[in-house]
């Protein structure tokens, strides 16, 4: 007991930030199941690329010893370029796999998105190896920088990447409910057809969509390289696996749902490894999901979205 | 529409193409490279002969068919920069029998990705090709369990440059053979050297899942125990987990002083350093001899595996001076090394020698004759500095293990 207050605090900062980067996957999900009634399991392979993207910028602006430009530029232009690439190819996916099935069964759409999923796994292997690459952000931002209360200690790397994801977070929160291209998004969420009988042009919408999305995937696979260092062709299985997962825990299609469902899941997960065994880190969660999924067949936010099916 | 879909296909080739225009790594065979057999390294010089009349005019006698030598070892995936290690080793040792023989020994590539299941396929494709003589590999021991009987039934040696687990030794693979020592010494080894030298009291296990890791935990524990030092935690984690500051506070809670880690994945070792580096837990990390790659337990860690150490089945040959021609032909060839690629080299020189002996005996080279000479094997000195015979079961006779220390961002020998 003693042991699990002690830890407690340190375990809570290290699910947040797994929590972060499921979260901002669970959101692509999600917003492109709410639109489009879509499972786009091609998502988890659009972070793998942002992280593979971000790996790229941050090596082409290191030599050896350090940046060389200030290092806030690097890492600002390693979010830029990774959520702008993810964003286009999101958009290219949704063009090239998506919009000529959007009226055949829905089951041909989800074989579609397995077929992108394989492709770009296999290009990006094709391409630059299965070798794992490891991000090295020691040289941008030092190990040491950080801060530390009690027996809690969060790296300056680590703030960065909760901040970063909250940010983001509340950036497409304001963005979904204040603008109207988020307003857009909901009547298309809600209804497609009377939305364009109400004159919105629902293609933009749903290619806004993929684009908002895919960006935040693209900025998760950042974080995941500056915070979990090591990037790799696969590693977008099991982390887009795990998005989905916590899309559902919140309901999939609630857009606070996906939040709360990914920072659920890294805390569950962190708190397995911490207080029960790293052997059963994937039970566990999977559990949780089930067990959640019993009570709460549509999630645990997932009545504010009505669903029309 | 149809030119608006090229753009975006144009679109996404670019930004995939960026992504590949930067690589600039040595090792990429990641494009299907399981099951092609490899050019011959220089065809010119030792064109095998089409009658075998032809072939006395050389120094010694040349068998007419094509010989291929296979080596299995994981050329892509996560221990990459090992297998390309291995490989690149075998193909010298190739090259150099070539050289002195006249004969014109293949390189069959078998790419195992270190996953037993991968390795079963390799060992099928290996086993159904009549062209094949022996094999170095696979490297993993949970693969040579997954083949062993595969290649004892085809009398096919094949002798592993890296596989460690004991209990291999007594799975009646008579076809199986390791220039390695086995973890039944590697544990002690470990062990030992955590208790005496580091003088440490309390120590955090980790094992990654796998039969080898698994059974070195083991070893290192009950040596442990044996020595009065406390195993304060025993944690198992998958090799895709990446993810390890849970698992830090974990151990920073838990009083350890040294947290031993034999592994197989070694970027997984630098992901530990860099968790506990990043919480301020001042703990030393001690990998098996999965963890000896400079480049992902040392350049992976960004430093913050310095003053962890490594144990390893061979020594670091820059200072044998048997190994003096093999080290400078090879820095040459692919620059700097770790202590994979050595016993590569003498596993392939163990299995072409036993070819040339068995082709002198009986005048063919049949995958029998090779096995039975690959168990005679009888070498006074080889580029590891130390004599090489073989025991019933395939274990070398009297091999040890070498710790290192990681300073100043190399593997330095500890004693």
């Amino acid at each position: 007991m003693d042991a699990f207050l002690a830890q407690l605090p340190q375990q809570l900062v290290n699910g947040l930030s797994l929590g972060g980067v499921y979260a901002l996957i669970a959101l692509g999900y999600s917003m492109v199941y709410g639109v489009l009634k879509l499972l786009n399991f091609a998502h988890g392979d659009v972070y793998m690329v942002g992280a593979f993207i971000g790996f790229f910028v941050m090596t082409g602006f290191l030599d050896g010893a350090g940046p060389i430009i200030p290092a806030v530029l690097v890492v600002l232009l390693m979010f830029l370029a990774a959520m702008v690439g993810c964003g286009i190819l999101g958009v290219g996916v949704e063009r090239i796999a998506y919009r000529r099935l959007r009226k055949a069964p829905r089951i041909a759409a989800l074989i579609s998105a397995l077929g992108v999923s394989f492709f770009i796994q296999n290009a990006v292997q094709l391409t630059l190896s299965a070798n794992f690459r490891s991000y090295q952000p020691q040289l941008l931002i030092p190990p040491e920088l950080g801060l530390s209360l009690l027996d809690v200690r969060i790296s300056a790397t680590r703030g960065l990447a909760i901040v970063m994801a909250v940010v983001l977070m509340f950036a497409l929160h304001r963005l979904v409910q204040r603008t109207k291209l988020g307003k857009s998004m909901r009547a298309v969420a809600t209804d497609p057809e009377a939305a364009a009988m109400m004159g919105i042009d629902v293609d933009r919408v749903i290619v806004a969509t993929f684009f908002i999305g895919s960006a935040l995937a693209g900025a998760a696979g950042v974080i995941t390289g500056l915070v979990f260092i090591r990037v790799w062709h696969f590693m977008g299985f099991l982390a887009g696996l795990k998005g989905f997962v916590a899309a559902v825990i919140g309901g999939i299609g609630n857009i606070p749902g996906a939040m709360l469902g990914g920072f659920i899941l890294g805390l569950v997960e962190t708190f397995a490894i911490g207080f029960v065994s790293a052997t059963f880190r994937d039970v566990i969660a999977f559990a949780v999901l089930i067990l959640i999924l019993l009570i709460r067949p549509q999630g645990l936010l997932g009545a504010k979205l009505p669903d029309k099916a | 529409m149809r030119t608006r879909l090229t753009v975006l296909m144009a679109l996404l080739a670019l930004v995939l193409a960026a992504c590949g225009g930067e690589a600039d790594e040595t090792t990429t065979t990641a494009a299907a490279p399981d099951t092609t057999t490899a050019p011959a390294p220089d065809a010119d010089t030792t064109t095998p002969a089409p009658t075998t009349t032809e072939v006395m005019e050389g120094p010694t006698a040349v068998p007419d068919g094509p010989i291929t030598l296979a080596v299995m070892g994981p050329f892509t995936g996560g221990a990459a920069s090992i297998g390309q290690e291995q490989l690149n080793f075998a193909r010298l040792a190739v090259q150099h029998f070539n050289e002195e023989h006249g004969w014109d020994v293949q390189v069959f590539e078998g790419d195992t990705e270190l996953d037993a299941s991968r390795a079963v396929t390799v060992a099928e494709g290996i086993i159904s090709d009549s062209n094949v003589y022996g094999v170095v590999g696979p490297a993993g021991s949970q693969e040579v369990d997954a083949v062993g009987q595969m290649f004892t039934d085809a009398t096919l040696a094949f002798v592993s440059p890296s596989a460690t687990d004991p209990g291999l030794s007594d799975r009646g693979f008579d076809a199986f053979f390791r220039v390695v020592p086995t973890d039944a010494d590697q544990g002690p080894t470990i062990g030992n050297f955590i208790v005496d030298e580091i003088g440490a009291s309390s120590v955090f296990i980790i094992d990654d899942q796998t039969s080898y890791s698994v059974g070195l935990a083991d070893q290192i524990s009950d040596a442990l125990d044996a020595g009065g030092a406390e195993v304060a935690g025993r944690e198992s984690v998958t090799q895709d987990l990446s993810d390890f500051s849970s698992l830090a506070t974990v151990i920073g809670g838990s009083g350890a002083e040294v947290v031993a880690f034999p592994g197989q994945i070694a970027s997984q070792g630098a992901l530990l350093t860099r968790a506990l580096q990043e919480q301020g837990i001042d703990v030393t990390v001690f990998g098996g001899d999965g963890f000896f790659s400079a480049e992902d337990f040392i350049e992976g860690a960004g430093g913050a595996s310095e003053g962890s150490y490594v144990s390893s089945f061979a020594p670091d040959i820059t200072g044998v001076d048997e190994a003096a021609d093999v080290v400078t032909q090879f820095q040459d060839m692919h620059g700097d090394f770790g202590t994979f690629g050595p016993p590569t080299y003498v596993s392939a020189q163990v299995v072409l020698e036993a070819m040339l002996r068995a082709f002198e005996a009986s005048g063919t080279v049949d995958r029998a004759g090779v096995l039975a000479e690959v168990g005679n094997t009888n070498l006074a000195s080889t580029i590891l500095g130390q004599p090489l015979s073989f025991e019933a079961n395939g274990d070398v006779v009297g091999a040890q293990f070498f710790i290192f220390r990681v300073e100043g961002g190399e593997f330095v020998l500890a004693d």
